[in-house]
């Protein structure tokens, strides 16, 4: 283990005591508060919008519609395409699209006035027919031709109808919602024809690629701060419409205007996990082979974006299996457009699979983890590539380990603990690793510290304790002095953060530049007349030092050659990529969650009484932040597993439960005992640190791995998430 | 929300005239309901009057009873020494209640008066016969998860979601008023009401009148209690069903019973017969179930809530086995 | 904006017209009032509108973090948006609004409350302890180490409000095992599920028995 191997989170400082600024957060002289107004259909036009009596309130400053609204240039511009990152064009027309769609933005001098004004807003609408239900939709269906929508088949098409042994089954997953603690929130300005946005972005660069195109303006003019976010799981990787009109708000008003979505818009007006209705077919030799795998899902979308994940991806390669079939297709319904929720698509399809396997390893009288390990894919057979590495098997018995499963027993409901049936389950998790291009900027300031810069954000995660570990790491310097600056556009060019790929992209970037700034500086010790006559080679660079290896005697500070040198010498941008070897290989993470439940039947309690994650994720870089991430990801699972859900009132297309009274996530009391495993064995190829990610598989197969638990106990198979209570409950015997 | 006046009240008799004189007027003191009711537009009061002044905090042991000033805080009665003693069913459902700030925040006669938690009476989009009379039940035909399979009517199928107060019903409380026209004392059985065709009014308190104290009979349940709160996460939710049940238990039998269920009725629902039927009885299971199953007579579900038909008889039978257990 | 309002507008007359009602009435209570007297006079006075918009906020002493203010209020205005938006304290984050999360929660005269459903007017010289009262410079509290140490926490965002909860949590005495701690905290949603750390870090503490 490195001395940074467990450093504690570099920014801890500041959110333990408030000081870190959140993107509503900034102190702005002359803000003004600005709220959103939604339409109260789901579908149709609005007839007429009475804005006197909210404008005639104390302190508005302005109300904004689509009667009175200066469009955007760029709204023209992307009359007829799918404009990506900026789907819903606020305030363009007359036409609702979804329910809670902004009609109208209300700006005040306070935040109560607004308010206030908000209430004061009323519309007429000419109602169309809506459609929210994806059930009753299925006639909408569509196939999208492109890598996500297109078919898959290996060997035969469906091939495991002709199997000795066929299970086949439908799972559906309802609608769940990110809901980061921190509201949607920005404040918006202008400085002459350039925007000054601080805003909740996971990608600093998309954002001003968006506002860019939506404003008619070039990216570089666009200045976007996101440097804390108080989470997000994915709701972030758009440019929503809120942040469109409060830039819209600003312009007209000519001064800061500060919007905050409320909770219950977060519900309807910033993205969520789509419903997603899966069917699986599995054939297998009676001895347990698969011998076929089919995976088909349907899942809603919204009337004016096709959103789509790769739900269905994980069963082309996780298993051996000769013959894959794969289909996906999309509904458009009267929402809002779905977006990346953790574990993006995975998460869906991993519900499916691993709840279908373990069905399958029940059919067959088979132990699941045993059933699995004779499908164990030792390549991708999707890719027809060899693994980069895979530790799958070293999850299974860590897990196995911590967890108990030799308690289990296949028999379900067959082991007790007092009143409280017990059962075991587990579920797999894969991701795939992504690196993109990342710029990254190393430089040694004249009182030793290293900064290093980076445009990409930390939504959370603990990016900054990530490339505070690598720099301290490679130039010997405690983590002390290393000084991270992120989240702002101006710095070097870095990544959205998503997919799992920051530490890969970013981390590399780190690792390169500093690895580059070693040498520069090492080179220009070279010259120092105090290693006259040493190789190059042979100087080595540790804790603002310059050494000889063989002659320790001989050394040159980094301040004294900082004070004969110019500062720019001493400082590197750098832009990494992944390389060529890479692509020959799959490159994965793989996660394995398992589960203990105690259920008591006759009221459908079900508690989690242990739960491990174990993960290969290559090297851990900080193992106490990854651990964090794996806690956090698995308590998201557990969240979809047993009580997320949006429930809409279909003949309303409405949202009923909105809040965070009704849309219950897990509190402190659900998770009553933890643990995490990781492999840790370096990746070989992936990038110069061996990492493969995290964040997306911490949450994927915790959902099956706890109805797999919960049929164990009860033998009730729950295919519809989330596992409340009453699919659960027995019938009082009387 | 809409700016208001706010005034402090002094004495309770000043309260009472002060909010005599606006009809939108409202006491407040937790303010963790009224406020929340507020931000949503869901009532707009034109003046609110203070409470938190008044003299109504104390819980008193006197002669036969308890009195619990209507201003005690949630937590503070949870956590009264002598309330765990002589009332642990109180104390246990009080602390089953939201999350410890809210019961720092929320007093015994809030509690009372707390809304429905029905959607549809939060939505002002939404049709509720509740909020807006004559606008019809959202909830009958929409999504009822959480509502009501005692006592509802063709207008109205919310539940009350107070814990606290299925405990008060299963103890006989009191609820003691002051108003405009003097002070009276209200059974609790009769304090909150069913919907019938008017579910604007969720109990028999009078305009104007202010709660002032809850009084609770001695009793001997003392030690085989229990207060069982069935939701959809392990804390900070609502109940879908709870049970109160209080035990006197001598010799292995049950001689006296108290029974009372929450998240089933508009009302805090108190099950009589169950407990006459306990009455004489010795402990078994057959006997709890027994029990519950009088319980359910005229239960009646509306589609997403339909399996309380089978959690709230389990619910009573677990709640007794455990408090007998005790 | 204020062109607009030389218009005859009937909608806009009616609502300046309820204020001045709304004015007026604000006369006739006779209980001890919040609302200063010369709400009264700008009513009788028919002051301009401008006045009478002040004059809707009432008068509130209050101490937040050691340091007391004399304010001006609306009474609607609520202990959170004032600590945000007015005071500038945003350690204390809004992440519902409605008590539905724990995001909010200060100290308020030392117990635990949510800023979110509380009428900062109904605060007259309490004393309010936010997260930003809690180090003393550099030398943070032991909670607030203990959350570094234990990593309880990665967002940032429910952390002050855990923080603050944990305290109290330890002070009323419901840390006593982990499930207790559990239950007790059970106010304070995580989003990012840090709540292992949490436990850990609040046991910590407890079993520190620092003085907090």
């Amino acid at each position: 283990m490195s001395k940074t191997s467990n450093i504690n989170r570099v920014d801890g400082f500041a959110k333990v005591t408030g000081t870190a600024t959140y993107s509503a957060e900034y102190k702005t002289p002359g803000v003004v508060y600005a709220c959103l107004v939604g339409s109260t259909i789901a579908k149709g036009k609005i007839k007429a919008i009475d804005t006197k009596k909210a404008e005639w309130a104390p302190g508005v400053l302005a109300v904004i519609t689509h009667l009175n609204v200066d469009k955007p240039v760029g709204y023209q511009k992307a009359k007829d395409k799918h404009n990506f990152g900026q789907p819903l064009q606020i305030f363009k027309d007359d036409s609702i699209l979804y329910y809670d769609q902004p009609i109208a933005l209300v700006i005040a001098d306070t935040f109560e006035r607004m308010q206030y004004a908000k209430s004061l807003i009323k519309a007429e609408y000419i109602k169309e027919e809506h459609s929210t239900e994806l059930k009753k939709a299925a006639d909408k269906e569509k196939k999208v031709e492109t890598d996500k929508g297109n078919d898959y088949h290996r060997g035969e098409h469906d091939g495991y109808k002709n199997a000795e042994v066929v299970f086949e089954a439908e799972y559906t997953i309802p609608t769940e919602v990110h809901n980061p603690m921190e509201l949607a929130n920005i404040i918006a300005k202008w400085e002459g024809n350039k925007p000054i946005l601080y805003t909740k972005s996971q990608g600093v660069e998309g954002t001003r690629r968006s506002v860019g195109e939506v404003f008619g303006i070039p990216p570089a003019d666009v200045e976007v701060t996101s440097e804390y976010l108080g989470g997000a799981f994915g709701m972030g990787l758009h440019t929503w419409p809120y942040e469109i009109a409060a830039l819209i708000g600003a312009k007209k008003l000519n001064r800061p205007v500060k919007l905050v979505l409320h909770r219950e818009q977060m519900f309807t007006n910033v993205g969520f996990r789509p419903y997603t209705i899966q069917k699986m077919g599995l054939g297998a030799t009676k001895a347990g082979k698969l011998t076929g795998l089919t995976h088909e899902a349907v899942a809603m979308t919204s009337s004016y974006e096709d959103f789509m994940e790769g739900t269905v991806n994980m069963s082309r390669f996780i298993y051996d299996c000769s013959n894959v079939s794969t289909r996906y297709r999309i509904v458009p319904l009267d929402t809002c457009t779905p977006i990346w929720m953790r574990g993006p698509g995975e998460a869906t399809g991993s519900f499916a699979l691993e709840s279908a396997m373990d069905e399958m390893a029940y059919k067959l009288n088979l132990d699941p983890i045993e059933f699995r390990k004779i499908n164990y894919a030792e390549k991708d057979l999707e890719q027809n590539k060899p693994w980069s590495s895979k530790y799958l098997l070293e999850c299974y018995e860590g897990g196995m380990e911590r967890i108990g499963w030799k308690n289990r027993k296949n028999e379900p409901g067959s082991v007790k603990e007092g009143n409280w049936l017990v059962g075991y389950g587990m579920g797999t998790g894969t991701f795939g690793c992504y690196r993109s291009a990342t710029a990254v900027k190393a430089k040694f300031l004249p009182d030793g510290n290293l900064v290093l810069q980076c445009s990409v954000n930390d939504m959370g995660p603990g990016t900054a304790t990530m490339m505070t570990a690598i720099g301290a790491e490679i130039t010997g310097l405690p983590a002390e002095n290393v000084i991270i600056e992120m989240g702002k556009s101006g710095l070097p060019k870095g990544p959205t953060q998503g997919g799992s790929a920051t530490t890969s992209s970013v981390g590399s970037a780190v690792h390169d530049s500093c690895n580059l700034l070693v040498s520069k500086v090492i080179g220009l010790a070279a010259e120092n007349p105090v290693f006259k006559g040493i190789p190059i080679t042979d100087l080595t660079f540790g804790n603002g030092v310059i050494s000889s290896t063989k002659d320790s005697s001989k050394t040159v500070s980094l301040a004294t050659l900082m004070s004969a040198n110019k500062p720019e010498n001493f400082e590197v941008e750098n832009q990494s990529k992944a390389n060529d070897e890479a692509k020959k290989y799959s490159i994965y993470s793989f996660s394995v969650h398992f589960v203990k439940v105690l259920v008591n039947p006759n009221l459908g309690k079900i508690r989690l009484a242990h739960v491990v994650s174990c993960a290969d994720i290559g090297t851990v870089i900080n193992q106490k932040t990854s651990a964090g991430q794996m806690y956090g990801g698995a308590v998201g699972g557990i969240g979809m597993g047993l009580m997320e859900a949006l429930e809409i009132d279909h003949r309303f297309g409405r949202p009923i439960n909105n809040n965070f009274a009704d849309y219950h996530v897990p509190v402190n009391a659900d998770i009553e005992k933890q643990e995490v495993f990781f492999v840790n064995k370096k990746d070989p190829v992936s990038n110069p640190m061996g990492t493969k990610g995290l964040g997306e598989t911490a949450l994927v197969g915790m959902a099956p791995a706890i109805a797999n638990a919960v049929f164990n106990a009860t033998g009730k198979r729950v295919r519809d998430l989330p596992i409340t209570l009453d699919k659960i409950i027995e019938t009082v015997k009387v | 929300m809409k700016n208001f006046q706010i005034i402090r009240a002094l004495s309770s008799a000043s309260a009472v005239t002060s909010i005599s004189k606006e009809s939108s007027a409202k006491f407040i003191a937790g303010g963790t309901n009224l406020v929340d009711l507020m931000k949503k537009n869901v009532v707009a009061p034109d003046k609110l009057v203070d409470i938190t002044a008044l003299d109504l905090k104390k819980i008193e042991f006197l002669n036969g009873k308890v009195s619990i000033g209507a201003l005690a805080k949630n937590s503070q009665v949870a956590e009264d020494t002598s309330i765990k003693e002589k009332h642990p069913l109180l104390a246990l459902a009080l602390a089953a209640g939201a999350s410890q700030q809210i019961r720092h925040m929320a007093t015994v006669g809030g509690n009372m008066l707390q809304k429905t938690r029905c959607s549809y009476f939060y939505n002002t989009d939404m049709p509720c016969n509740k909020r807006a009379p004559k606008s019809g039940c959202g909830a009958i035909g929409g999504s009822n998860r959480m509502h009501a399979i005692f006592g509802a009517s063709e207008s109205c199928i919310a539940v009350h979601p107070s814990d606290m107060c299925v405990a008060l019903a299963a103890l006989d409380a009191t609820v003691l008023v002051e108003g405009p026209k003097g002070k009276r004392q209200i059974k609790f059985s009769d304090f909150h009401r069913l919907p019938g065709n008017t579910p604007e009014k969720d109990n028999t308190l009078l305009d104007k009148e202010l709660i002032t104290s809850v009084e609770i009979p001695d009793n001997n349940f003392t030690k085989n209690v229990h207060y069982l709160k069935v939701r959809d996460r392990s804390s900070y939710a609502f109940a879908l069903v709870s049970v109160a049940a209080a035990l006197d238990i001598q010799n292995n039998t049950i001689v006296n019973a108290r029974l009372a269920m929450g998240g089933v009725a508009h009302k805090p629902w108190r099950l009589t017969e169950s407990e006459d039927f306990l009455k004489g009885k010795t402990i078994s299971e057959t006997t709890f179930k027994e029990a519950a199953n009088l319980a359910m007579k005229g239960a009646k579900s509306y589609g997403d809530n339909d399996f309380k038909l089978t959690l709230a008889p389990n619910a009573i039978v677990e709640a007794l086995t455990i408090a007998s257990s005790k | 904006m204020a062109s607009k309002k030389t218009n005859e507008n009937k909608a806009a007359n009616e609502d300046a017209n309820s204020r001045r009602d709304f004015i007026k009435k604000s006369g006739l209570f006779t209980a001890l009032a919040l609302a200063p007297p010369s709400l009264v006079m700008a009513s009788e006075k028919k002051w301009d509108e401008k006045i009478a918009e002040y004059l809707e906020t009432v008068p509130l002493s209050i101490e937040v973090n050691g340091k007391k203010h004399n304010l001006n209020i609306e009474p609607r205005t609520t202990l959170l948006d004032l600590l945000r938006e007015q005071l500038q304290l945003t350690g204390t984050k809004k992440g519902c609004d409605h008590g539905q999360c724990g995001a909010c929660t200060v100290h308020v005269n030392g117990t635990r409350i949510l800023s979110c459903l509380t009428l900062a007017t109904m605060q007259q010289n309490a004393q309010v302890t936010t997260i930003e009262g809690l180090s003393k410079g550099k030398k943070l509290h032991p909670m607030q180490e203990a959350f570094i140490k234990n990593d309880g926490f990665q967002c940032g965002y429910c952390t002050p409000g855990q923080i603050i909860s944990g305290i109290a949590c330890i002070k009323e005495g419901h840390a006593n095992s982990r499930e207790e701690i559990r239950e007790y905290m059970s106010g304070n949603i995580c989003r990012c599920g840090a709540y292992h750390n949490i436990v850990d870090a609040i046991t910590e503490v407890k079993e520190g028995g620092k003085e907090i």
